[in-house]
């Protein structure tokens, strides 16, 4: 059995935004809306300041509290582990939003778009969503199953993003978790997060 | 929005060690919350204290409230869907509560009505729908205590808070409900009693909660700070605490506690302090939840 995973490196990350701004290229997401991000903080003080950055994204848990809480059924796990919103049974009532410990999701109402007035011919190919719903990372399904990486691991320039099958002891996902101790965020909130950490 | 003017991103969205602020659910939930606690609550007691109108009331206001509920769907035309999973929701489990409540308190204030009640079908359906009361009155309580994302909400004291809140806002609503013409009777002495009563169990358990959550983690003590030194100090020590429970018990204990004689308009003003007192904690409760920083 499958289950993906991601492993970032977090001595790597130089918080150049480039997973961002590949994410809303890939999902043409509306203003304002981030499926990840990249958060960052200054730590220490002048002059041994520095910045460090951590990219956020849905943690597709093992246990996603966010499905749970879905009165619909929208909100839903797929036997590899990705999660997923069904946007035709979603009826917009954000109890996921506030299960989510990473804050991962976002409501979309607004209809907002880049060019006043106007939805281009890209944003109405790549956007699968309507309004009114949750929305939020997806692994980039639609990449993973033809066999490719998600367009944010695809673009880091300094390769500090890592996708694979955890259940694959021999898979680099799986050797770094081991070998790197990465864990995930929030352990203790029980969630069974399937993206991982280390460094930083 | 208007369409077409890109959205305005705030820079603490992009800070890892910034406590965030739940901002999914506003006015128009929290406006339910209260509605509709206050409606099965003013359900519950009328049909303890015999009283048909009250029944009515309760109902239809807590009609108006799923109204507020439905507003607030980014897909309002398929609220139906909200039924559906029961067995892990809790807003599935509450779209049936408030289902059933309306259907067999509707019910219930028909028989009653027709046959003048003491019948067996008639004291069925007030068992079944004083069950259905309570489910609508707790359910909310249940509903935020789950949450693993907002430390404030995961109190064992919530389903109890909201019980009692929404009985207090139940009969607040019957003795308002009272003094509109042409008026109708209800034992302000018994009910003023009960208020006292429920005033300082909201008031214990309000309090015990605020000690519970001082103990938890950045995100619990950060919902508190905004509740007693922050943003809505005034509203959570003058609205819930002061207005909302310390006045009407001061007020109303020496009168019931000496058995001297109810004011019908001190009943009033009370029964208002501890409507806005009730509004005011589901609306900070909402506001002041935190969520725990990433790292």
């Amino acid at each position: 059995m499958t289950r993906w995973a991601m492993v970032i490196d977090l001595w790597s990350c130089i918080g150049c935004n480039a997973c961002t701004m590949a994410c809303k290229a890939e999902h043409a997401t509306p203003p304002g809306v981030f499926w990840r991000k990249v958060l960052e903080q200054e730590v220490g003080r002048y002059p041994a300041a520095r910045r460090v950055f951590l990219p956020v994204l849905c943690n597709h848990c093992a246990e996603p509290p966010c499905r749970d809480v879905c009165p619909t059924g929208a909100t839903w796990k797929r036997d590899d582990g990705i999660v997923l919103v069904d946007y035709d049974q979603c009826i917009g009532c954000r109890s996921c939003i506030e299960a989510c410990p990473y804050d991962a999701r976002t409501f979309y109402a607004d209809r907002a778009t880049y060019f006043p007035g106007v939805t281009t011919p890209y944003e109405q190919a790549q956007q699968t969503f309507p309004d009114g719903v949750v929305m939020k990372c997806t692994f980039c399904v639609e990449r993973v199953d033809v066999g490719l990486q998600p367009a944010c691991v695809q673009s880091c320039p300094t390769e500090c993003l890592y996708f694979g099958d955890f259940d694959d002891p021999e898979s680099t996902v799986s050797r770094l978790v081991a070998e790197k101790k990465a864990r995930g965020l929030l352990p203790e909130k029980g969630t069974g997060p399937s993206v991982f950490y280390f460094g930083g | 929005m208007a369409s077409g003017v890109p959205a305005v991103v705030r820079v603490e969205e992009f800070r890892i060690d910034v406590v965030k602020r739940q901002r999914a659910w506003g006015w128009l939930v929290i406006s339910y919350l209260f509605l509709g606690g206050a409606g099965a609550g003013a359900f519950l007691a009328a049909l303890a204290l015999g009283q048909l109108w009250g029944e009515v009331l309760g109902l239809v206001l807590l009609v108006v409230a799923t109204g507020f509920l439905f507003l607030d769907l980014g897909r309002p035309e398929r609220f139906w869907r909200a039924f559906l999973r029961p067995r892990t929701s809790w807003i599935s489990r509450g779209a049936i509560s408030i289902t059933a409540l309306v259907a067999l308190g509707g019910l219930h204030v028909l028989v009653a009505g027709a046959t003048g009640g003491g019948g067996v079908a008639e004291q069925g359906l007030a068992a079944a729908a004083a069950v259905a009361a309570f489910a609508v009155m707790v359910y909310t309580g249940f509903l935020l205590s789950p949450s693993p994302a907002i430390p404030f909400w995961n109190s064992t004291f919530f389903p109890a808070i909201f019980f009692a809140y929404s009985l207090l806002a139940g009969i607040d609503v019957l003795i308002l409900a009272s003094l509109v013409p042409p008026g109708q009777a209800v034992d302000l002495p018994l009910l003023e009693a009960v208020q006292l009563g429920l005033v300082v169990v909201c008031l214990l358990m309000v309090l015990s909660h605020l000690s519970v959550m001082s103990h938890a983690g950045l995100a619990a003590r950060s919902s508190i700070a905004l509740l007693v030194r922050g943003h809505y100090r005034w509203l959570f020590l003058g609205g819930v605490i002061g207005a909302g429970l310390l006045v009407p018990l001061a007020v109303a204990a020496p009168g019931v506690l000496l058995g001297a004689p109810t004011v019908l308009a001190l009943s009033a003003v009370l029964a208002v302090l501890r409507l806005a007192g009730d509004y005011l904690f589901r609306f900070l409760v909402i506001r002041a939840g935190c969520y725990d920083p990433l790292r």
